[in-house]
């Protein structure tokens, strides 16, 4: 008994430690300037106010955040077919050096990120891609195609391949089967190793504050951090832009966590 | 009687409707080379041909981010004389060593509450992951706010818990105490994934023998540290690395928490930060370039120090 009373109250602990940023976020975007500023917190608004968000409606913020939608959306797709083509082949082929091309690819993800954020500033440069979507695009790439397609593979993994190989027997060709075989067995894979390359993208900050300097075309990321290295002291509606920010990579988050979980520690077991 | 998938292909193979020879080759090599020929692009033209190029650049002058002359080691040299960059390589490397014990530990307590099963476990995990979702930007305003002197509810709790001297304290005029709050929000942002990880670790780890140790009477901390921990040493091993990558990688919360940039007076510069502003503030990539060859050299070389040492004791 006393057992059970120590584990839920570590887990509620853990929960508390958790959520209490997302929490604190919000709540202090709804309390008036004066709720916020006090010696004691007030853990509850207890007048809500929306006019932040109302606020944030007017400014540059739904331009950011088309901005956002459209880099982290082309990445995402981008992303998923690439995993989808490549992790095909790596789960069912006998590739040469497919060992070593496994190994790449998770390593990938390890690289510092400061590695490729000049050279690739030169080419961008070069190519005239500079504070181009599809220049950001391409370098937000660099940091998905690796796990997302490894995921994808051990989701083809999963699927047995006698199924394809009696789709087959029956007559289909390889790709009759995949579509009418695989494909609607390995699409919530798809979905979370692409909602993966969704979250990469849109949190991503080195890359899109070195190549996005016109601000039209300005991602989240890093008008956020410029406006909040500029204006300090607006805790309140820098607050609102961060719950706005936050909300589309939670509810992602949020539909595809189980497959996501299982595809991003079958990359740390098995890798 | 079980076919292997081997078997059954070969089994299936006379069956099958025989395409044309030529499919079939296409099949056999063309198909995969196509598949992959995406991923390759990516992989060679967006990460390969960088860091060869990052390699080359160290070796080059480059002021105002344009290429210059060959000139040997000298960016190597000069950024060893340089005492802001060996400062930031060891702050860095300290930061490391604090933020990837705190998470592993953290990591494996909360995997070890959650290995414990209850209705409540799967959305409790699924809550545990979360703060590895919310943007780093984010956090990071966020964790400024709770460090806040005057506002902020971390004084607020010292100060209630009976440590007075929290009272308006200002974490972000020093280095060290701006370092602490950083490592907090860093590690908060870190642990879900590892600790999620370690669940899978050790439930893999029940089975015939940690009964067999049961039976025996073995107690709890016996089972962990004699059986569970040491049958995951591989995976241990790799979320050791993992977690050292990314405190070396730290930016994000750095760029935002800390004003000026790395500052005060350069107290909180790390070898991320302070390659990104080499490069695009101060202008000089080559030795922006050689901070970031630096970094990948200790990388590597601390990784294969880990893998060496979980071998040797197997």
């Amino acid at each position: 008994m006393t057992k059970r009373v120590l584990l839920y109250a570590a887990m509620l602990g853990i929960v508390v430690v958790s959520l209490f940023p997302f929490f604190w976020m919000v709540v202090t975007s709804l309390k008036p300037d004066a709720d916020i500023f006090t010696k004691t917190p007030e853990f509850l608004p207890t007048s809500p106010i929306f006019d932040r968000y109302l606020h944030l409606f007017d400014g540059p913020v739904p331009r950011q955040f088309l901005n956002s939608v459209l880099v982290a959306g082309a990445t995402t797709l981008i992303t998923g077919v690439i995993a989808l083509l490549a992790g095909y082949a790596l789960a069912r082929y006998k590739i040469p050096l497919r060992r070593y091309l496994l190994i790449v690819i998770l390593s990938i993800q390890m690289l510092p990120q400061t590695v490729l954020v000049i050279p690739l500033f030169v080419v961008l440069r070069n190519t005239d891609l500079l504070g181009t979507y599809q220049g950001l695009i391409l370098s937000h790439l660099a940091l998905t195609v690796g796990l997302a397609t490894y995921m994808l593979r051990s989701f083809y993994l999963d699927i047995p391949v006698e199924l394809e190989e009696s789709a087959m027997v029956d007559g289909a060709s390889r790709l009759k089967a995949v579509r009418l075989v695989v494909f609607p067995l390995v699409w919530p894979g798809l979905a979370a190793s692409s909602i993966y390359g969704f979250i990469t993208s849109w949190n991503e900050l080195m890359f899109s504050a070195t190549y996005m300097q016109q601000s039209e075309r300005e991602t989240l990321p890093v008008a956020l951090q410029q406006y909040f290295s500029s204006y300090y002291s607006d805790w309140g509606g820098v607050m609102a832009a961060s719950v706005i920010f936050t909300i589309p990579v939670v509810v992602f988050f949020l539909l595809v966590q189980k497959r996501l979980m299982q595809g991003m520690v079958a990359g740390a077991v098995k890798g | 009687m079980t076919l292997t998938a081997q078997e059954n292909r070969r089994a299936g193979a006379p069956q099958r409707a025989r395409p044309p020879r030529r499919s079939l080759r296409l099949d056999r090599f063309g198909l995969p080379s196509l598949l992959l020929a995406p991923l390759l692009a990516v992989v060679v033209g967006v990460v390969g041909y960088p860091i060869v190029r990052t390699i080359w650049l160290s070796f080059h002058e480059g002021e105002y981010l344009i290429s210059g002359p060959f000139n040997g080691l000298d960016n190597y040299t000069a950024l060893f004389a340089d005492p802001y960059f060996v400062a930031a390589l060891i702050r860095t490397t300290l930061f490391a060593v604090v933020c990837v014990c705190c998470t592993l530990l953290i990591s494996l307590a909360v995997a070890l509450v959650l290995d414990v099963g209850s209705w409540l476990t799967r959305i409790v995990t699924v809550i545990v992951l979360l703060p590895w979702a919310m943007p780093r930007v984010a956090s990071g305003i966020v964790w400024k706010w709770i460090f806040n002197d005057q506002y902020g509810i971390a004084n607020w709790l010292l100060v209630s818990l009976g440590f007075d001297q929290f009272q308006g304290y200002a974490w972000f005029n020093s280095g060290f105490s701006s370092l602490v709050a950083i490592t907090i929000a860093v590690v908060w942002h870190s642990v879900p994934f590892i600790a999620i990880s370690m669940l899978a670790g050790l439930r893999a780890t029940r089975g015939e023998v940690l009964e067999a140790a049961r039976v025996d009477g073995a107690n709890f901390m016996q089972l962990l540290l004699r059986i569970r921990l040491p049958m995951m040493k591989p995976l241990l091993t790799i979320l050791g690395v993992m977690s050292t990558i990314f405190a070396y990688q730290s930016f994000d919360h750095f760029l935002v928490m800390t004003t000026p940039p790395g500052g005060p007076s350069h107290s909180t510069e790390v070898l991320s930060l302070l390659t990104w502003l080499q490069a695009f503030t101060v202008l000089d990539q080559g030795a922006a370039a050689a901070m970031a060859v630096v970094t990948f050299v200790l990388l590597a070389g601390i990784t294969a120090v880990y893998v060496r040492l979980s071998k040797e004791d197997k």
